[in-house]
């Protein structure tokens, strides 16, 4: 394999300045992340001042856990949005041949494009993570409120819940070689098609070989059900490990066999 | 500009074939494109021009056959080739949110080497330094055409490769794009340029091959296909005695008159000084000698309706 080859700094330079200067997407990312944590916090603080004995306040560890499954879930949406553009935006703008007659490798230009998007996306996660993280502190209240270590725990397991979902729509997108029907498949994976088949529990063992099932058994079990968004099934860290990496390698691995094998 | 090989040829292709299922699109395909020419790939819609540049280009694999850019073999040396390549393939297309320059940029990561350091020079070298700061998206057809020039000179290439570059240009654009490709050759780089434009093509090449079918007919110079001087028209004040002269000379294949005018046809082209002394000599006053220069289009048409009729 030639330097050519090996995905660069500058290429992914490059493929992250696509996505920065796309307003729309940062737009709608905001939204997805930063944005939805602040409207929830602050409708659940406005609620808690107008009738605090109905309403218990915004912060304290049952409310880190919802927010974090909120940040999960949406960052999830953002994660799929972000993925398939930078999965297919240069064939859906026709520039993926003009990049590949540059001589480049095939495998450089496609392998790049996952760290860019993840380096875009990382930090609208971890600005809502954030957000939810001082809220659920800061508005503690009466609740008990999270320690760092619970903090640390929940934020990697949103990230990782993030990035797993943003790998599978780079990988989705670069294999259907269209954003708009990756967003499509990875969102009705993510909500619909992973739920059901976890809740079918006549599928017995099937059902631990599904990713979301994975993630659900890492959520801290410190944020007890408020988190939850499946049946847990109690699985290994070694399972878990092994669900998660051959789900994003398979999918990586037959995105780039295709982008370097089809037509340009 | 640097050259990394020695090879009279930059394009050769042997037997080079495309089939997309039962339908072959590219049959057989010899190909020599020479250095420092302006080369045109010319041939109808439809007859297999911009496969056989997706094929150079690694866009899509051969069936069979073998290809070669700058004497190297591809696709195994697929890279090393077309990093001294620039190439455009259809319309040249652009990311419409990013401004001239930061998509020129995004080719220059994916070039590698010192291309990052030539986007200003390319940007000034196609006339479109004030406007490199735009977003695409406001750019014009012939904006982008220059722009995907500049995207080629980031190469420092010693081929350009273009496929149907004067699509959809004004007569201004395919002046000024004509004006680019001769500037060009000037330059010591060789222009690979596909058409359906027959008078485009004749305008701005000086070689040709014309492609119908999937199969390349002729190939060779623009003068030798035209087959100019090989006819060579003559008026003169006692046609019959001119005919006499000029039927005696070896370099003469036959005399046609017209009644007007003699349509000679000629062996030998250098042999018209000579036809000329012999027909002063023998006291003809010569008031025209004119070789013939028949128009790319004529011979293309000729061309064609004989492998037509020949089916």
């Amino acid at each position: 394999m030639t330097a050519l080859a090996l995905p660069a700094p500058r290429l992914m330079g490059a493929d992250l300045l696509k996505l920065r200067r796309n307003r729309g997407l940062a737009a709608v990312t905001t939204v997805l992340t930063v944005v939805a944590v602040a409207i929830t916090v602050a409708v659940m603080e406005l609620l808690h001042v107008s009738n605090a004995a109905k309403h218990g306040p915004a912060g304290g560890v049952t409310n880190l856990a919802h927010l974090a499954a909120l940040v999960a879930m949406l960052g999830a949406a953002a994660a799929a949005i972000v993925g398939s553009r930078i999965g297919a935006g240069d064939k859906d703008a026709g520039v993926y041949r003009e990049l590949v007659v540059t001589g480049r490798s095939r495998v450089a230009l496609y392998l790049s494009r996952i760290p860019a998007g993840f380096a875009y996306l990382l930090p609208f996660v971890a600005g809502a993570y954030a957000l939810a993280a001082v809220s659920a502190v800061a508005l503690a209240g009466s609740s008990p409120a999270p320690g760092v270590r619970l903090l640390a725990l929940t934020g990697l397991w949103t990230v990782l819940e993030v990035a797993f979902f943003y790998v599978l729509s780079v990988a989705i997108a670069a294999l259907l070689g269209s954003r708009s029907y990756a967003i499509g498949v990875v969102l009705a994976f993510r909500l619909a098609i992973l739920p059901l088949v976890a809740s079918i529990s006549a599928l017995g063992i099937v059902r631990e070989l599904m990713p979301n099932v994975a993630l659900e058994a890492l959520t801290p079990s410190a944020l007890g059900d408020a988190a939850r968004q499946g049946p847990t099934i109690a699985m290994s860290t070694a399972a878990i490990a092994a669900v998660l990496v051959v789900w994003a390698v398979a999918a990586v691995v037959a995105a780039g066999w295709r982008d370097v094998t089809r037509d340009a | 500009m640097q050259t990394t090989s020695i090879s009279p040829y930059v394009v050769e292709t042997a037997r080079l074939t495309k089939s997309f299922g039962e339908r072959t699109v590219v049959r057989g395909v010899d190909l020599r494109v020479p250095r420092g020419s302006a080369f045109g790939y010319l041939g109808p819609n439809g007859a297999g021009k911009t496969t056989l540049i997706r094929m150079l280009l690694g866009l899509t694999p051969a069936t069979s056959g073998e290809m070669k850019l700058l004497g190297l073999p591809v696709p195994q040396r697929r890279t090393e080739a077309l990093a001294r390549i620039g190439a455009i393939v259809e319309e040249p297309r652009f990311h419409g949110h990013l401004t001239g320059r930061e998509n020129l940029r995004v080719v220059a990561a994916a070039r590698g080497g010192d291309a990052a350091t030539r986007i200003e020079g390319a940007l000034e070298q196609v006339g479109l330094a004030a406007r490199a700061d735009d977003r695409v998206k406001t750019y014009s057809l012939g904006m982008r055409q220059r722009l995907g020039i500049a995207r080629c000179l980031l190469a420092d290439p010693e081929v350009l490769i273009l496929d149907e570059p004067m699509n959809g240009l004004d007569p201004a654009g395919i002046q000024e794009f004509r004006g680019f490709v001769r500037s060009f050759v000037e330059e010591g780089r060789t222009i690979v340029l596909s058409s359906h434009l027959l008078d485009e093509v004749e305008k701005t090449c000086d070689h040709v091959a014309i492609v119908d079918h999937g199969t390349i007919v002729a190939q060779g110079s623009i003068a030798e296909l035209r087959g100019d001087g090989h006819v060579l028209f003559v008026e003169a004040d006692d046609p019959q005695r001119a005919r006499t002269v000029l039927a005696s000379s070896r370099a003469v294949e036959r005399v046609v008159d017209d009644g007007t005018v003699l349509a000679v046809s000629l062996l030998d082209l250098a042999a018209v000084p000579d036809l000329n002394r012999r027909l002063v000599e023998a006291g003809v006053a010569v008031r025209r000698l004119e070789p013939q220069h028949a128009s790319l289009e004529q011979r293309f048409l000729e061309i064609t309706t004989r492998l037509e009729n020949a089916a």
